[in-house]
């Protein structure tokens, strides 16, 4: 998702969203009845503006609890199990549609206005925002070992010197810059009173989707 | 000898710092999904349970506070919110207990064994609580269930999680304590 996209849901219901369906997908998973919850709200999620994100999903959880669910049944020659394992994977898979499409600074935005601590916001904003940037990093110190000559990393030898040690430093490093960007801007943790410029609203069609996906599950269990 | 609180403010660069650690555990687990439904008891431990120490422990020796650990399951679980709360919760969890034995046995972090051993501890605890949580939930396709129908694998499991995080945290000591010497990380 791009800077400029607006999340698709109001971030709090997009959590809440994601662990009723995990719940919901867990608990009726040796049900086919789950299955039909769990392609229903697919559905739901995919025209109600969520559907790069169900596009990009749908594909790899398709493949993988295909491949469990025969594995499963190969193993145990039942049906039910194998049902049971591909309802828990879709669920895991369908549960994370909502979380892709909300932006990490709205989800704070969110969570400052309903007066969570600065030290928890600011820290999972980093968490949410450094993910991709540290998975770079780690390329970068994979691609100057082996431009350095320096081997397998499934040497330990080698790991602990040119993997780790330069990793940490770079951890370190990036920290560092980053507190001091932080503090510069600002940014403090004490209980001072502070502006939340851009308050994210819950819409009515947020409520829509949460009470669509209600009442897929009530039929579901109906079924 | 200077009489230091047991629970000390944290700093913005506290923050940053074990957010950053946070993040670079997570993306190197990321190879967790495709292991967890493999039956085996322990089998998503073994394959975090480096990560999950060595980082965390580092990020004690840097940011010696109670609390610090707490911090770093929560970050790290942010992902997890998600697509497995359970495992978020009980990480939070397993950070509570692993700081709450630490904190009884050594009184603060100031030691470098006491971030060994609570980087040790975090992820093992795990194992006991997925175990009851999944005994108390019941079902045929769960950790438990696993553990029930192969007692001995589970046993040579656990050891083998305890070894590993041991591994990972005496490393994650000797990692900063190199660069302490060198000036690199700062208390």
């Amino acid at each position: 998702m791009t800077a400029k996209e607006k999340s698709s849901i109001y971030p709090i219901f997009g959590v809440g969203l994601s662990l009723f369906i995990v719940l919901f997908g867990l608990i009726t998973a040796k049900q086919v009845s789950s299955l039909y919850f769990l392609g229903g709200t697919y559905l739901i999620l995919l025209v109600t503006g969520f559907h790069k994100a169900c596009f990009r999903i749908i594909i790899p959880v398709l493949i993988v609890s295909s491949v469990f669910g025969v594995l499963t049944y190969l193993i145990n020659q039942s049906v039910p199990s194998a049902v049971s394992i591909v309802s828990r994977l879709l669920a895991i898979g369908i549960a994370v549609i909502p979380g892709m499409s909300i932006r990490p600074i709205d989800l704070t935005r969110n969570m400052n206005q309903i007066n969570i601590p600065r030290s928890v916001t600011l820290g999972m904003l980093i968490a949410l925002n450094f993910t991709p940037l540290l998975s770079r990093e780690i390329r970068q110190i994979r691609e100057t070992m082996k431009t350095r000559g320096a081997g397998s990393v499934i040497n330990f030898k080698i790991l602990y010197r040119a993997f780790l040690i330069p990793l940490v430093m770079r951890l370190v490093n990036i920290s560092d810059t980053l507190s001091l960007s932080v503090e510069t801007r600002g940014f403090t943790l004490s209980g001072k009173d502070y502006s939340v410029y851009k308050t994210v609203k819950p819409s009515v069609k947020d409520f829509i989707i949460l009470l669509a996906v209600v009442i897929c599950a009530v039929t579901a269990v109906i079924l | 000898m200077e009489n230091k609180k047991l629970f000390q403010k944290y700093k913005v660069k506290d923050i940053v710092f074990l957010a950053i650690v946070s993040a670079v555990t997570l993306v190197t687990s990321a190879v967790m999904p495709l292991v967890a439904h493999v039956p085996i008891f322990g089998i998503i431990q073994i394959v975090l349970g480096i990560q999950f120490s060595m980082f965390p422990a580092i990020g004690l020796m840097k940011v010696r506070k109670p609390g610090s650990l707490l911090f770093i399951a929560v970050f790290s679980g942010i992902v997890l919110v998600f697509m497995n709360q359970i495992m978020f919760f009980c990480l939070a969890l397993c950070a509570i207990l692993a700081e709450a034995v630490t904190l009884i046995i050594f009184k603060s972090y100031e030691k470098d064994a006491a971030c060994f051993m609570a980087g040790a501890l975090y992820l093992p605890l795990s194992l006991p609580f997925l175990y009851v949580w999944y005994k108390i939930v019941g079902g045929t396709d769960t950790v438990a269930s696993y553990a029930n129908e192969k007692p001995l694998l589970a046993v040579i499991m656990s050891l083998a999680v305890i070894a590993l995080c041991s591994l990972g945290s005496f490393l994650g000591v000797k990692i900063s304590k190199e660069l302490e010497k060198s000036g690199a990380l700062k208390k």
